[in-house]
């Protein structure tokens, strides 16, 4: 089946790119809705900034970092945040649930390729409609968007968007057991937005909460990233050179996705559905 | 005759705007209790998601950092109250946004608006979120938390917070009709939760951290100061004369959302089929 489909000239390439122009188009109709960032985001930079404004009050250092480090450290974990978000998760869950998944299963294609793309089509989008004029905002603010690393930089955001996907992927697969997962997602998103750094810089925790942290691989989609774009990594008492700790992170990608296709392998044995 | 009159009186009281009410949660917990192992999870969920603030404000306070003017138990008391105040109203009527944003998208509002009760009653009643009362849990556990640690209050701080408390619901019944409203204009858009959320967050943190312009604009024009800090103000004794100012402006935030919900219900032509 799959050779018969390929002979007729939709080779992957093409198919893919194709998955990410049509995301492209389909969400460009409602582009009003990505545009709701652009009054949101600087509404929480905002409530950040009075927080750490009236904190720096009384201290000059928090954790290491200065007003300002602060301030560009939220900023930049922002926009990590908007790169990286995706609802493959929700739409693989909708998918089994629904049965509709029977769809992806006649054709000749990875599901997890096909969402990928989607993801790609969709933040490009983002890119332009909430990234752009957000990071205006935080220009104006004074922020400065100058990575310390500009060649580490760009590596590590493209590995954290990777993992941010294979983790909500991941999230998703277990549909095939709970078949709604709304309560999981919720969890695993909670759990990764704190153990990213998306609320506070991990190194502000708790000694002890620190190590644990270190193990987990959710440090990998903020939290790291961040640090270097800022050029310095510090976690549990450990300081890291740049190249090192993106390494790490590449080698978390690679178990991160060995651990999606063996619960998939899994997973897609329970799947049953009627009808196509 | 005489066994027929309770029975009226029953009658009544079912097709009571409470009656209805109750008979829409029952509904409610019983769809969501087809998926009960996703209720319970996402219930809990819910409850630990409320914690977030509360636990930026412990690990600020434990790095050494401070909020000028505000104790660490202090600030709990204030992010409690405002976790109590969504607790009861995302359960209980805030789903009246999520409801009108699906059903117009769906055209299905139409079948609410040809039913022979209010269309805000039946929104609020067809909306009633299970899940969300886990956020009430967090938020009496942070609000009882943060008060052992405080030395008790004598009863008329308490008579205070209460009063500023039932108004820090009605300000959010306010923000819950102005949502509504835009959710019949703006079709199919989930994000003005968001929009909501963000203006909502200035009201977890103590007043005095803002600059004096966001200070008038968080009492006087939305006053999400109601939300928690007057409330927390009043039970701490501190609160300032500007309430009676907030406590207007609240009301007038009402009838402003009540106006234009019922101005957008009017102008609606249905968008679904």
């Amino acid at each position: 089946m799959q050779s018969a489909v390929m002979k007729r000239g939709d080779n992957p390439p093409r198919f893919y790119k194709a998955v990410i122009t049509a995301t492209y188009k389909e969400n460009f109709a409602y582009r009003n809705q990505m545009a709701v960032s652009i009054f949101v985001q600087p509404i929480y930079f905002l409530v950040h900034y009075f927080i750490w404004q009236a904190i720096f009050q009384i201290r000059d250092q928090v954790s290491g970092f200065t007003f300002d480090q602060m301030l560009l450290y939220f900023a930049v974990s922002s926009i990590v945040e908007f790169l990286n978000w995706d609802s493959s998760g929700h739409m693989l869950q909708r998918l089994i649930q629904t049965g509709q998944f029977i769809t992806f299963q006649l054709r000749p294609v990875s599901h997890l390729y096909f969402s990928f793309c989607q993801k790609i089509g969709h933040r490009i989008l983002a890119f332009l409609i909430e990234i752009l004029p957000v990071m205006c905002f935080y220009i104006l603010f004074g922020i400065r968007f100058v990575p310390a690393k500009p060649f580490w930089a760009v590596i590590t955001l493209f590995l954290s968007f990777i993992l941010s996907f294979l983790i909500r992927y991941t999230i998703g697969i277990f549909a095939f057991w709970f078949v709604k997962t709304d309560g999981v997602s919720r969890a695993v998103l909670l759990f990764t937005n704190i153990c990213s750094g998306a609320f506070l810089p991990l190194n502000l925790f708790p000694a002890g909460f620190q190590k644990f942290l270190f193990y987990l691989p959710f440090q990998f989609v903020s939290y790291v990233p961040v640090r270097v774009f800022i050029g310095h990594y510090e976690l549990a008492g450990m300081t890291m050179s740049i190249p090192r700790i993106v390494f790490l992170q590449a080698a978390m990608v690679g178990a991160m996705f060995l651990v999606n296709r063996a619960l998939w392998y899994l997973g897609i044995k329970r799947f049953t559905g009627v009808g196509a | 005759m005489t066994q027929l009159k309770p029975r009226t009186e029953f009658r009544k009281w079912r097709f009571s705007a409470l009656g209805l009410y109750i008979q829409g949660v029952k509904t409610a917990l019983a769809s969501r209790m087809a998926y009960r192992g996703d209720f319970i999870m996402s219930m809990f969920i819910m409850m630990i998601v409320e914690f977030s603030g509360p636990v930026i404000t412990y690990i600020i306070y434990n790095n050494g950092a401070a909020f000028p003017g505000w104790g660490q138990y202090e600030v709990l008391l204030l992010q409690g109250i405002f976790l109590m105040s969504r607790g009861i109203s995302f359960p209980f009527f805030m789903g009246i946004v999520w409801n009108t944003i699906g059903r117009v998208q769906e055209g299905t509002f139409d079948l609410l608006l040809i039913k022979p009760r209010s269309i805000l009653l039946m929104s609020i009643v067809t909306a009633f979120d299970s899940e969300d009362l886990g956020k009430l849990i967090g938020g009496i556990l942070v609000f009882r938390t943060a008060l052992r640690h405080l030395p008790p209050q004598p009863l008329s701080h308490w008579i205070s917070f209460i009063i500023l408390f039932l108004f820090s619901v009605i300000l959010m019944f306010g923000f819950a009709l102005f949502m509504a409203g835009l959710g019949i204009v703006w079709i199919g858009n989930y994000r003005i939760y968001e929009i909501f959320m963000s203006v909502m967050d200035f009201g977890m943190y103590p007043k005095s951290i803002f600059t004096k312009t966001f200070q008038s604009i968080l009492t006087y024009i939305i006053p999400v100061s109601l939300l928690a800090s007057y409330p927390a103000s009043a039970l701490l004794g501190n609160v300032d004369k500007n309430v009676l100012l907030a406590l207007l402006s609240s009301i007038v935030f009402l009838l402003l959302g009540l106006c234009f919900y019922f101005k957008i219900v009017r102008n609606y032509t249905s968008a679904g089929g």
